[in-house]
């Protein structure tokens, strides 16, 4: 015990991404995220003095891991915030042992919103802040009949709630709505795309997540479907399942994010440089998700330094209305529910597989997570084209 | 009131949550605002009850029900959606549950989840008693006119000696001529009648 005195013990933080099983290629890049972050903190001597270190956990995408192992972090290692999940599914068991323990949990993922706990801080997009804007773009540059298509849990059911009410709003139709297993094999994708070829919407919105992204958007391919036609619009398919099924299978297609890694602010360009020398390659499969991770972990740290412990309320309050110049630009985290106002940006995926940002909102969006109808002519949500001298960013730095 | 429609309105209720402002208190305003419910906080709890309110949280102990305005304790048609906020499942509490009979109830310590399912729950079963009321009175109506008519249709048939559908025929050419409904005609008559046998049973009186 002496010891630990003499020299100052490090703040532990648990991490709980899987980096194994059907949505570790998501889950991966959002783990490289904070390991980052924390790399960063460390190098510039830790917070307060004292470094942090991350107790990692693989749950390996399978149900009640989550909450086995958030019990065991929050129990056993005695760690009180954690870095985690990805589908909502994993969230809600992670969600009753914070409650419980009183600890915090830091999701850094977008969601279907419909939700608030004084234990969570959200940092990905609720409906409110990327549907919209995706459906805008859509029915102005390729019309409003859309083909939904899902993986079958909670979130692509509410998005699809979400851009139904948002269709009819347009007077388009939705021509088709399908939801397919975690693990659909190759001959349900196929027998869902020659659907779509024979309803012939002007694009598919897709909230197929994990594995089941690239096989569909490969499925896609071989019917020789045109994406200059009828798009796959999405707002879960990143750039690293745009990496993971190749540019010749992507290019065309569109996301909705608040991030992507072709963004060129000096904060983006200078978060995919450290992400590339710490990790290798081009630091290309850095996503939206990867980039909250990343963003999260630096707002804990600054929370922790103006706190000066990881007791939940007073973190909490430090947290509550902090900002952060993130390499998507200046977020907030709102202190009314605990999510986090965000840009979005709309990319089209080029021939080398990169996304192209075509158009971006002006400002960060306020979280609205329990908007039950988005309304499509919300001005705020207007979108702007991408250009670069219009945007504010702030330069990250310490 | 379509259940799509409870969804859509949320955002245009006005809610009023009559509760001390502890802890508990603010929570709930707090999600109420997230939910987004235009809120307003009072207490102690009012007398009187205003109309222009939508949704009432009521705090339900067995000394606050004692307190609780009287417009409140009637789950008449005017009442609006009322959800009661309990700390005990105590028989005093219980009782004062039933007594008031709220649409929804939200046991304490209350967390942030649930509070919307409440809400939406409480929301449905007032849409739907309040369209039971309207029906139940609507059929009330109804027995009534229909008593009435037969009545009337005794009358007719005692006075001329002729057939139901006779005196139904006669009542229903008076109400075309008179620009009036069979029921206004059916207790003209039975009113016509109470008078006569007065008169008669008062001249032939021994």
């Amino acid at each position: 015990m002496a010891n630990v005195k003499t020299r100052k013990a490090p703040w532990k933080v648990g991490v709980l991404f899987s980096q194994s099983g059907l949505t570790a290629i998501v889950e991966r890049v959002q783990l490289n995220g904070v390991m980052l972050a924390i790399e960063e903190l460390n190098e510039r001597g830790g917070i307060l003095g004292r470094e942090i270190v991350p107790v990692l956990y693989d749950p390996a995408s399978k149900a009640g891991r989550y909450e086995f192992l958030s019990e065991r972090l929050l129990g056993s290692d005695g760690v009180n915030v954690i870095f985690g999940c990805y589908m909502s599914s994993s969230r809600k068991e992670v969600l009753p042992v914070v409650e419980r323990r009183n600890g915090l949990l830091f999701y850094p993922t977008l969601y279907e919103g419909f939700e608030y706990s004084a234990n969570v801080i959200y940092g990905g997009a609720v409906p409110n802040q990327n549907s919209v804007p995706l459906a805008s773009f859509i029915f102005g540059n390729y019309g409003n009949r859309l083909y939904l298509v899902g993986s079958d849990y909670i979130y692509p059911r509410e998005s699809n709630r979400v851009m139904r009410h948002i269709v009819r709003q347009a007077q388009g139709e939705v021509v088709g709505e399908e939801y397919l297993p975690l693990d659909a094999s190759k001959k349900m994708m196929e027998k869902i795309v020659s659907d779509i070829k024979s309803r012939r919407p002007d694009a598919i919105f897709s909230t197929v997540v994990g594995d089941g992204t690239v096989k569909l958007y490969q499925a896609y391919k071989d019917a020789g479907l045109d994406p200059r036609s009828m798009p796959i619009a999405s707002l879960t398919t990143s750039e690293a399942e745009v990496m993971s099924m190749g540019p010749e299978v992507a290019e065309g297609h569109i996301t909705a994010a608040p991030y992507f890694n072709t963004l060129e602010t000096p904060a983006s360009t200078a978060f995919v440089g450290r992400y590339q020398r710490k990790f290798g390659g081009e630091g290309r499969e850095v996503t939206g998700c990867c980039e909250a991770a990343y963003f999260q972990t630096h707002m804990f740290a600054q929370a922790l330094k103006r706190a000066g412990t990881q007791d939940t309320e007073t973190l909490r309050k430090a947290l509550l209305g902090a900002e952060f110049d993130a390499p998507q630009g200046t977020v907030r985290i709102d202190p009314d529910n605990s999510h986090t106002y965000l840009h979005t940006r709309i990319a089209k995926v080029d021939r080398e597989g990169r996304f192209v940002i075509e158009r971006e909102v002006a400002n960060a969006i306020k979280p609205d997570p329990y908007l039950v109808y988005p309304a499509l002519n919300d001005w705020r949500l207007g979108l702007r084209r991408a250009t670069l001298e219009d945007s504010q960013h702030t330069a990250f730095n310490e | 009131m379509q259940k799509g429609h409870i969804l859509k309105s949320l955002r245009s209720l006005r809610a009023m949550v009559i509760h001390p402002p502890d802890n508990q208190g603010q929570e709930l305003l707090a999600q109420l605002v997230r939910i987004g419910c235009k809120t307003e906080t009072l207490w102690p709890a009012p007398k009187q009850f205003f109309d222009d309110v939508d949704l009432v949280f009521l705090e339900v102990s067995e000394t606050v029900l004692r307190m609780a305005p009287s417009s409140l304790a009637d789950s008449g048609m005017d009442r609006p959606t009322l959800v009661a906020l309990t700390g005990y499942e105590n028989p005093s509490v219980l009782q004062g549950l039933l007594d008031l009979q709220p649409d929804s109830v939200i046991t304490k310590p209350l967390r942030p989840y649930g509070v919307l399912t409440s809400v939406v729950m409480a929301r449905r079963i007032w849409l739907e008693r309040k369209r039971l009321q309207a029906r139940v009175a609507k059929l009330n109506v109804k027995i009534q006119n229909q008593q009435t008519l037969n009545r009337a249709k005794v009358v007719l048939m005692k006075l001329y000696n002729i057939s139901e559908e006779e005196a139904y025929r006669r009542i229903r050419q008076q109400a075309m001529s008179k620009r009036a409904t069979t029921v206004d005609i059916a207790r003209s008559i039975i009113h016509a009648a109470d008078i006569l046998g007065d008169a008669r049973s008062k001249n032939g009186g021994q």
